[in-house]
């Protein structure tokens, strides 16, 4: 069949089809059976070496209309939910030994740096500056925490800037691990050893010990395990590129971006937890230090016992 | 993959060709792009700056905009963001489809790994590195970026006699044929009577003869 017949023979389909690809509701009932149609012309007009306008016109069409065919977002009723409550619990249980492995980098460094710089406090300046230690001291003065960031409105302040940098950080933290994790524990040990330093310096003086404690007891549980899933996670990826076992290397990293993306994104809401907890209530100086000490354990034991026990005995696939 | 095309088959068997773009388009999106939000971000300052509360809302909006300023243009148009637009490019999941929330969140997030260790080297050298120019982040969410092309614009071919081809031709030399004459237009007169007088086999002539005479096969093809 010559061009000009096919054309002439199956310009109004093609003139329908378009109409209804320009609908952006699309509600031509038998479209994927006119889709099946244009896809034969299309591998019809290439076979018999049509003209490359008609054929670049059907690849247009075609295209169109394979992204309104399959391009449909399936509809995923609760799947924050269950990534939550199941899904996310569960897999960071199945990655039990790189959470270890995150929780000895912060506590294990953290601790053991606390404990040099609490028996030998000179050691505070070989990992920090001593204009930094000043100004923490200064910082968590009893009289100054509320002073310096001004009533209510200081809390927002705080509580933008806690959003804007700690999320960051677990997001950091997660990308750039892909370089074989290091740089994930590089952060988990940073963080720890700064945390160590700063909790020892201040533990030292009885006027800051009270303050910084009840300070960072609460949103502490939210905060550390924010940074442990994002830093698990991006060692996932690192690690998948380094051992992809049976998969090429770029489906293992494929497949582990999908199966930890449910644990970022938890990483996420419970660093932005945290950082409501650390910019309204934290620095809160009508509340005593005893009630924070006591929500700061039950803090941490709610995140305790949900990576624990949450979504266990259920196996719903997500 | 001869003509540098990525090509897709889809369900009912045909085969779709999309170009992937490389790094200097891209380069240019993503410069649009950092501009849109500095101003956006300029803007926010001059608005909010200031006062405590406004600091806090600062806080936020950076959150927002910085981390999900890609991730919302890709997911709510078509994978493309306002650089990109004018780049003519577009994101899409390697088997062609738009984008989903995972994707885009997982390609821009490793932005931060492409960034190592300065001014996106690690994406540079890994999209010169791979086949189709992705990049880390396209490669972790098994995304595309290729041009998105204009329709084509149809024009019918000057009415001549049409004679048939003395030899049969091939679909890829139909195609060839007919492909100079609908470019009739973009082409001086000269340049189309040298390129018909590489044609001499087919039509044993030269030049302008030549010409004419490969638009008598070009008609007898098309009708």
């Amino acid at each position: 069949m010559k061009q000009k017949q096919f054309e002439h023979a199956h310009a109004a389909f093609w003139q329908q089809l378009e109409q209804s690809l320009a609908d952006k509701k699309n509600t031509e009932e038998n479209f994927p059976a006119m889709y099946r149609q244009l896809c034969q012309h299309f591998a019809l007009a290439r076979q018999r070496g049509y003209s490359p306008a008609l054929t670049d016109y059907l690849h247009k069409l075609v295209h169109e209309g394979h992204l309104q065919l399959y391009g449909v977002a399936v509809d995923r009723p609760m799947v924050l939910h269950r990534w939550l409550l199941q899904t996310m619990p569960q897999r960071v249980r199945e990655e039990w030994r790189l959470m270890l492995l995150a929780i000895v980098a912060f506590f294990g460094i953290g601790l053991g740096v606390f404990l040099l710089v609490w028996f030998q406090p000179h050691w505070a300046y070989s990992f920090a500056e001593p204009h930094q230690l000043m100004k923490f001291q200064q910082m968590y003065q009893p009289d100054n925490i509320k002073i310096g960031r001004g009533g209510s409105e200081g809390d927002v302040a705080m509580f933008g800037f806690y959003i804007w940098n700690n999320v960051s950080i677990d997001f950091r933290t997660f990308a750039a691990g892909i370089f074989a994790g290091v740089p994930s524990l590089i952060s988990l040990a940073s963080n720890g050893m700064h945390f160590g330093v700063i909790a020892a310096w201040l533990s030292l003086d009885d006027s800051t010990r009270e303050t910084f404690w009840s300070f960072v007891i609460t949103h502490s549980s939210f905060e550390v395990a924010g940074l442990l899933l994002a830093a698990v996670a991006g060692m996932r990826l690192g690690f998948s590129l380094l051992s992809p076992g049976r998969m090429t290397r770029r489906h293992a990293l494929m497949a582990a971006s999908q199966r930890m993306f449910p644990v970022l994104v938890g990483a996420a809401m419970l660093t932005v937890i945290a950082a409501f907890f650390e910019g309204f209530w934290s620095a809160s100086t009508s509340i005593s230090a005893q009630t924070k000490y006591v929500v700061g354990g039950i803090g941490w034991l709610i995140v305790i016992a949900y990576f624990v026990f949450a979504g266990r005995g259920r196996n719903d696939a997500a | 993959m001869q003509d540098g095309r990525l090509s897709l088959t889809t369900p009912e068997g045909v085969r779709l060709a999309l170009t992937p773009a490389g790094p200097a388009p891209r380069a240019a999106a993503w410069l649009i792009d950092l501009l849109i939000w500095m101003v956006f971000i300029w803007i926010c300052l001059w608005i909010f700056g200031g006062s405590k509360l406004g600091s806090g809302l600062i806080g936020l909006i950076l959150f927002v905009s910085y981390w999900g300023y890609p991730v919302l243009f890709e997911v709510y148009f078509s994978g493309r963001t306002p650089g990109k637009r004018v780049m003519k490019l577009a994101v899409v999941r390697a088997d062609g489809l738009p984008v989903g929330w995972r994707e885009s969140v997982l390609r821009n997030l490793l932005l931060v790994a492409d960034f190592l260790p300065f001014m996106y080297a690690t994406g540079l050298l890994c999209m010169l590195a791979d086949q189709h120019f992705r990049r880390i982040g396209d490669i972790v969410a098994g995304t595309q970026v290729i041009y998105f092309d204009k329709p084509p614009v149809r024009k019918p071919l000057r009415e001549v006699e049409p004679v048939p081809s003395p030899i049969p031709l091939t679909p890829e030399q139909q195609r060839t044929l007919l492909g100079l004459f609908e470019r009739e237009a973009q082409l001086p007169p000269e340049r189309l009577q040298e390129l018909a007088s590489i044609a001499e086999p087919l039509t044993g002539e030269t030049g302008a003869v030549s010409l004419e005479k490969l638009r008598g096969i070009a008609a007898g093809l098309s009708r």
